[in-house]
Parts: C-alpha cells; sequence; structure tokens
C-alpha cells in the first residue's frame, strides 16, 4: 500500500493489521506536465490490470481484431491531484497487443512500469504533419500521436502483421506495434500508438537519418538542422560521405530481414516508409559522460552511459538489474535494433536501424492524388510516380548499397 | 470454487522468452459469479482499491471527501465477455472516508479487496427488512447490504457525525462498520450496496439468531429468522420467556453496556431510531459435535482445515481450497469455541460458570431509519408499518434508545 501512509499513521488512525502481502508497489501518481499524458498512463495502468484478469487463450480468434475495450471515468471532488476528473480511454484489440507483446520479448508488467513510474517525455522528433513524439521515461518505448485514419489503416493490417510476427519469431525491422489508444481529455481525442524505441534506451545518439531511396527534395531543412538532433536525409547521408561500417554478417542478416519486411509491406501495398538511421559514437559518449560528471552537483548524476537521465526508481526496474555494461556495449534483448560497427571501422561506432512510418497505404495516397493533383507529405513533397513494389525495391537497393 | 487458474495457457501457441522476475503472487481474478451484478460488485471494488492505492492516503479527511464520488464506465465489445458484462457502471461513494473508516476498523485494504475479489460473494439466507437482499464475501468477513436510494441519502447526512464518532471511541463500537458504499448499474438497472464487517464469526457457526428491538408498547420484540434449511428453526423465545440470559460475566457486560450506551446516544443525538441489535449464538458443543458428524461420513463438503470448531456444517460456511492462504487464516489452529478478537470483533464467550459453552455476537444493526421520515410516512399512510411486525410509532429517538439500552442491559447477565 501507500507508503505515505506512515505519515497518516503516525497522526490520525491507529492499525493494528500488519501489512502481511509481499507485493512491493509503489505508489503511482500519474504526475505529468500535460493531463493527457496522465490519463495515458493512467490507462496503460488500468488496461495491463484488467488483462492480468482476462486469461491468455491458446491463440487469437477474428473477433479479437475487432475488438476494444473503452472507459470513461468521471470523479467529483476526487483523484484530483494529478488526474482530470473526467476523460476517456480506448484500447483497440487488448488481445492481439498482449499476443504481440509476448512475441516481441515484452513482459507485461515490465511494459506497464516504463509507461507508469514516471510520466513519458516529450520528444524533440517530428514525424510526418507533425505527429507529435514521447518517449517512456526510461526510453524502452515511442508513443506516436497518430491520426484516425491511421488507426483505420493498423485494423486494415493488423491480421497480416501478427501473422507475419508469428511467422517471422518476432525478428523483424518492421516497427513492433505494442498497444494502441484513443484519450479523450475535455472532449478532444487522441489517438496513441507505442512502439519499441529503435534507438538505444542508454546509448546516446548523435547522429539520425530518415532514408527512403528516393532523391527528390531528400534534405534536412535549415530549420531542422537547427535543432539539437537534426533528422537527416539521402542526400545529406550522401553528401555527407556516410558510411555503415558493420562485417560481412551482421549485413547479410540485416538485408535478409530487411528483405522479407518490403516484401511483406509491398504485398499490404504499403509505401513512402522510411529507414531510420541513429549512430552512437562510442568515443564522444565516453567525453560526453567525462563532462556530465563533472557538472554533477547540478544534475541528477546518472552513470549508465550517454548523459542520459533516468528517474531515482528505475535501478529496481528487473531488467536493468544485469550486469553494467562498459563503452559501446548494449543488451541485445532490449535494444534489438543495434549492431556493433566491424573492427576494421574508422570510429568506434553503433547503429540502430529500422523501418518506420508504414501506414501509408497506396490507395489512400491515389486518392489524394487525385483530389489535389500532387501528392504532399509534409517536409519532402513527393509526386508519386512509383507504386508499392516498385517503391520496396528502390528502397532495398538504396539500403543495400549504404552498408558497405 | 474454480477461480484460481494460473495464468498461463500450457499449450500457448506464443514463445516467451522474457523470464517473468517481478515477484508479484497474483493470483489471476476472473470475477466469476453467478450473476452478472455480483461480477461487477468484484470488478468494481477491485478497481476502486487499486485506484486509491494510487491515492497518496491524506493527512486528514476535508469536508469535499464526504461529498465525493468516483464514477466509471465500462463499454468493451467483443472483448472480456466471459465473465463480466459488455457495459456496466460503477461508482463508489466518498472513496476517501471508507478509506479511512477501514483503516480505523483495522482493516487493511488489501485484505478488503482479496475478501471480495477472490471468489463470489455468497447469497445470504438472511433477509432484512424490506426484503433487502444481503451477500457475503466467500470467507465471511463481510456483509453486503443491497439498499435504497433513501438508504444513500441518509448514510451522506451521518457520515461527517458516524466518522467523527468512530474517530472518538478509536472504532470501539457496536454500531455497523461501514467499509464502502457502491451503486452498480447493469442492463440499465441500479443497485446499490453497502459493505460492512460481518457481526458473525467468519468461523464459528451461529446456531441461533435473533434480531431484537424495541417494540411499539415498549416490549422487546424478537424476529426469528430460519437458518439453513439443515436446521431446525427455533420457535422457542427461551431466553425472553423464561427469563434466560446471555451469561457472559460481569466484565464483559460492564464493558458491552459502556459500547452501548455510548453507541445509543450517539444514534439519538441523529434522531434515529427502530434499530435492533442482532444477537448470534454459538453452541460450543453442537459444533463440535458436527463436526465429528462430519469425520465420521468423512463428507468431502468443503472441509476447512483450521483447526476445531471451524465451521463446516452449514452451507454458507464453505470455502474456496485457497483460504489458508489468506494470511489472516494462518493464525494457528483454533480450540473449540475459540476465536480471534481481531477478526471476530463482536465475540464474546460465555462466562466459565455458564450453563451452556457458547460465544456470542452482538452489534447494532439497521441504523438508517430517520425519525423525520418516519413522521413523514406515517402521515402519509396513518399507520407506520416496517416490514414484518407492523408498529404505530408513538416513541421518539430519545425514548427508543433508552429502551434499547434499559432492554439490553437485562439480556446479560
Amino acid at each position: 500500500m501507500a507508503s505515505a501512509s506512515s505519515i497518516a499513521s503516525a497522526i490520525a488512525s491507529k492499525t493494528k493489521t500488519k501489512k502481511k502481502h509481499f507485493v512491493a508497489q509503489k505508489v503511482k501518481l500519474f504526475r505529468a506536465s500535460d493531463p493527457l499524458l496522465s490519463v495515458l498512463m493512467w490507462g496503460v495502468n488500468h488496461s495491463i490490470n484488467e488483462l492480468s484478469h482476462v486469461q491468455i487463450p491458446i491463440m487469437l480468434m477474428p473477433d479479437d481484431f475487432k475488438a476494444y475495450s473503452k472507459i470513461k471515468v468521471d470523479n467529483h471532488l476526487f483523484n484530483k491531484e494529478n488526474m482530470p476528473s473526467h476523460f476517456k480511454f480506448k484500447e483497440y484489440c487488448p488481445l492481439v497487443f498482449r499476443n504481440l507483446r509476448e512475441r516481441f520479448g515484452i513482459d507485461d508488467l515490465d511494459f506497464l512500469n516504463s509507461l507508469t513510474r514516471s510520466a513519458p517525455l516529450n520528444s524533440e522528433a517530428q514525424g510526418r504533419s507533425g505527429a507529435r513524439f514521447h518517449t517512456s521515461c526510461d526510453k524502452r518505448y515511442v508513443i506516436k500521436t497518430i491520426s484516425s485514419e491511421d488507426v483505420a489503416e493498423m485494423h486494415n493490417i493488423l491480421k497480416k502483421y501478427h501473422q507475419f510476427i508469428v511467422e517471422c519469431h518476432g525478428n523483424t525491422l518492421l516497427p513492433q506495434f505494442l498497444g494502441m489508444y484513443r484519450l479523450t481529455v475535455d472532449g478532444d481525442e487522441t489517438y496513441m500508438i507505442v512502439t519499441r524505441n529503435v534507438f538505444s534506451h542508454r546509448l546516446s545518439v548523435y547522429k539520425k537519418y530518415d532514408l527512403k531511396g528516393s532523391t527528390v527534395a531528400r534534405e534536412a531543412s535549415d530549420k531542422e538542422k537547427a535543432k539539437e538532433l537534426p533528422t537527416y536525409k539521402d542526400n545529406d547521408f550522401i553528401n555527407d560521405g556516410q558510411k555503415i561500417y558493420i562485417d560481412e554478417e551482421n549485413k547479410k542478416m540485416f538485408l535478409e530481414k530487411l528483405r522479407k519486411d518490403v516484401e511483406f509491406l509491398a504485398q499490404l501495398k504499403l509505401m513512402d516508409y522510411s529507414l531510420l538511421v541513429g549512430i552512437h559514437d562510442v568515443e564522444r559518449a565516453e567525453q560526453e559522460e567525462v563532462e556530465s560528471e563533472d557538472n554533477e552537483a547540478e544534475e541528477e548524476g546518472e552513470s549508465d552511459g550517454g548523459g542520459i537521465g533516468t528517474p531515482p526508481d528505475s535501478p529496481s526496474n528487473t531488467l536493468d538489474s544485469t550486469k553494467p555494461l562498459s563503452p559501446g556495449e548494449f543488451d541485445p534483448s532490449i535494444d534489438v535494433y543495434a549492431i556493433k560497427c566491424k573492427e576494421s571501422a574508422p570510429r568506434k561506432e553503433v547503429y540502430f536501424m529500422a523501418v518506420i512510418d508504414i501506414l501509408q497505404h497506396y490507395d489512400a495516397k491515389k486518392k489524394a492524388a487525385h483530389a489535389a493533383k500532387t501528392v504532399k507529405h509534409g517536409a519532402g513533397a513527393e509526386i508519386s510516380t512509383v507504386n508499392p513494389e516498385q517503391y520496396s525495391k528502390r528502397f532495398y537497393d538504396f539500403i543495400t548499397t549504404i552498408l558497405s | 470454487m474454480s477461480s484460481n487458474c494460473t495464468s498461463s495457457a500450457p499449450i500457448s501457441a506464443s514463445k516467451t522468452k522474457t523470464k517473468k522476475k517481478h515477484f508479484i503472487g497474483q493470483k489471476v481474478k476472473l470475477f466469476r459469479a453467478s450473476e452478472p451484478i455480483l461480477s461487477v460488485l468484484m470488478w468494481g471494488v477491485n478497481h476502486t482499491v487499486n485506484e486509491l492505492s494510487n491515492v497518496p492516503v491524506p493527512v486528514m479527511l476535508m469536508p469535499d471527501d464526504f461529498k465525493a464520488y468516483s464514477k466509471i464506465k465500462v463499454d468493451n465489445h467483443l472483448f472480456n465477455k466471459e465473465n463480466l458484462p459488455s457495459r456496466f457502471k460503477f461508482k463508489e461513494y466518498c472513496p476517501m472516508v471508507f478509506r479511512n473508516l477501514r483503516e480505523r476498523f483495522c482493516i487493511d485494504d488489501q485484505d478488503y479487496q482479496n475478501s471480495l475479489t477472490r471468489s463470489a460473494p455468497l447469497n445470504s439466507d438472511s433477509q432484512g427488512r424490506f426484503g433487502n437482499r444481503f451477500l457475503s464475501s466467500y470467507d465471511h468477513r463481510f456483509v453486503i447490504k443491497t439498499v435504497s436510494s433513501e438508504d444513500i441519502a441518509e448514510m451522506h447526512n451521518i457520515l461527517k457525525k458516524y466518522h467523527q464518532f468512530i474517530v472518538e471511541c478509536h472504532g470501539n463500537t457496536l454500531l455497523p462498520q461501514f467499509l464502502g458504499m457502491y451503486r452498480l448499474t447493469v442492463d440499465g438497472v441500479e443497485t446499490y450496496m453497502v459493505v460492512t464487517r460481518n457481526v458473525f464469526s467468519h468461523r464459528l457457526t451461529v446456531h441461533r439468531k435473533y434480531d431484537l428491538k424495541v417494540g411499539c408498547h415498549y416490549k422487546l420484540h424478537a424476529l426469528f429468522s430460519k437458518e439453513a434449511k439443515e436446521l431446525p428453526t427455533f420457535k422457542d423465545n427461551d431466553f425472553l420467556n423464561e427469563g434466560q440470559k446471555l451469561q457472559i460475566g460481569d466484565d464483559n457486560k460492564k464493558y458491552f453496556l459502556e459500547k452501548l450506551k455510548r453507541d445509543v446516544e450517539f444514534l439519538a443525538t441523529l434522531k434515529i431510531m427502530d434499530y435492533s441489535l442482532l444477537v448470534g449464538i454459538h453452541d460450543v458443543d453442537r459444533a463440535e459435535q458436527e463436526e465429528m458428524d462430519v469425520e465420521g461420513t468423512g463428507e468431502e463438503d468443503e472441509y476447512e482445515n483450521d483447526g476445531m470448531g471451524g465451521g463446516v456444517l452449514t452451507g454458507s460456511f464453505g470455502t474456496p481450497p485457497d483460504s489458508p492462504g489468506n494470511p489472516l487464516n494462518c493464525g494457528g489452529f483454533f480450540g473449540p469455541g475459540e476465536f480471534d478478537p481481531s477478526v471476530d470483533v463482536y465475540a464474546i464467550k460465555s462466562h466459565d460458570s455458564a450453563v451452556k459453552k457458547e460465544v456470542y455476537f452482538m452489534a447494532i444493526i439497521d441504523i438508517l431509519t430517520h425519525y423525520d421520515a418516519k413522521k413523514k410516512a406515517a402521515h402519509a399512510a396513518k399507520t407506520v408499518k416496517h416490514g414484518a411486525g407492523a408498529e404505530i410509532s408513538t416513541v421518539n429517538p430519545e425514548q427508543y434508545s433508552k429502551r434499547f439500552y434499559e432492554f439490553m442491559s437485562n439480556i446479560l447477565s
């Protein structure tokens, strides 16, 4: 129960019962800067708890792909400190996403803790059409705000996506979809989808690329370049002379996965996806850590590399309780997309690469194109002259060339 | 009961690579019950106690807490249909107040939650006035009474003063221990429920039960209740007619009457009347005999293993196999007629020199009738009828309390 009860018991109550249950739960207040985040935390907490009372089925049924759970909260003079008094929370296909989490090696309670122990953080990353991003406090998960069209598209592909995950045993570069929700606060509906972070929860990324394999307007804008971690694009990659130094073995495994993935996407007539590439520079990170240790008096001085802060209670997260990792090292069961550079690389680096933004359907694009003559998608307008099949081939070829 | 399923299907098609390292030994609670309303009750109590665990315990209650409520509406589609209705609502009144009351009555929230959710509450044979429905938690520690919306309103009226009274007497009272108040909506039908601590024992069988009130002509009026069908109905009014008394000894009597006095004075100040003293009698020798009979026939009827004199016979006393795991059950074996006073708080042993070896359970019940409400009804209907035993109201709360106290003190020795 609440550890804060010790304060109350000193004053008013006389509790004689010893609390004999061995559940070491902390009080979660769902405190956040934004009511939407409080509702997200509350909602994920509620959804995982509900699921713990639903038997895990032997296999998913067709109805599970159409299901949802909806809850509406209306409090009066109760719990007003951290939560709005009125809100709604809807989870789409709870059993499907539970199954997906299991297949991606994510324990529901760990998932719950990551999203609820402390508020998710705003992320500077911007997706297409200014989609908003948050990361979980421990940086394991990314929460993306999406549109209702995206939710519809997810429903369309969910069965086949799930089947694909079953067949490849969760071994894929596609986004790991872990939960999909609709939050209603003050009458406004927000759709969110949770995926595993492509980047590391520990190792910092100093350079980031979004690659599609096309050449039209694939360059970071000046505004983008002014950011702390700009998202560079294809032309930047080429102009910078950037290379990904991974050995043959890794390259082979990576391309095999990529091939299967893009073939799957082409089958579903999805396109306009990107390869997100993040580079961790080991020496640079060590240097940053030394500098941050010098500044320790002001900061919260976390010592796990890359200057990434973690909430004070995270060491009790069971997945962290392994031995400490040296510079440039990672736990591949957590940082699933990480690939070490090869021995002969000029700098010691770790690469994080995966496919993102897969919800754009060709037919939806064509409709929009007919309506507007040219198809524009956020920054980087593209005139649609390719179909999904062509897109996938061009994409794959380009990625092959950037891996040395 | 079959509610203790483990959480993972053995023939699962999934490949779980993550080891589950968390040490929370939670059982899967399915909220399975014979009726949707019971499932919703279990779900609701589970939910509200969990919600409260995320709200810090305040230093003291504020006036707003006595007007507060939490409301939740669930609307599922093709999800979780096995044990719960797809649509239902659950409202908890004054959550912070009842949490505080539970604490003052030494009931841990987790234990409270477990009692009401591990297994479905059971229908109870007792019928209150107006045919209110009674349920008991599966472990018989708590009673759930279905009440009217007027009762809810009355509870709200008295709640602040009731809470204050509990603070002042340190939870030491014969008044009902109000532990939670809820409104459930299933299929568009609203049901109001109040949870109180069971007056009777969760273990020791009650063989005779009396509901004692002050009659309209200052007579002690006993309403008899039938026990479970296995037991004969007692028609004899032994101790009332023949002047027999409950022999609890001077110390117990003094202590009991002190509490009773405080309680009825409190009720009189609130202008509450028509309450009863509920008396239950556990016959130790008879219970031992009953247990031996059971052992003799080798009955496998939900046999409970926590010592002699454990309630075995009456249908309503079975406990699910996992109850020994409830930490409050692990308190060692009890001899015949013995009890844990922190659990069976109303239990009083008969005096050593008493004729029969008995354990008595006595407490005040039905405290929600307000004098003004009664008078209004009287004017409307000329005669005031209250369930069995029509009564024309010629007493006021003050008189009622005095007579009540006198009568009850006379039945004790």
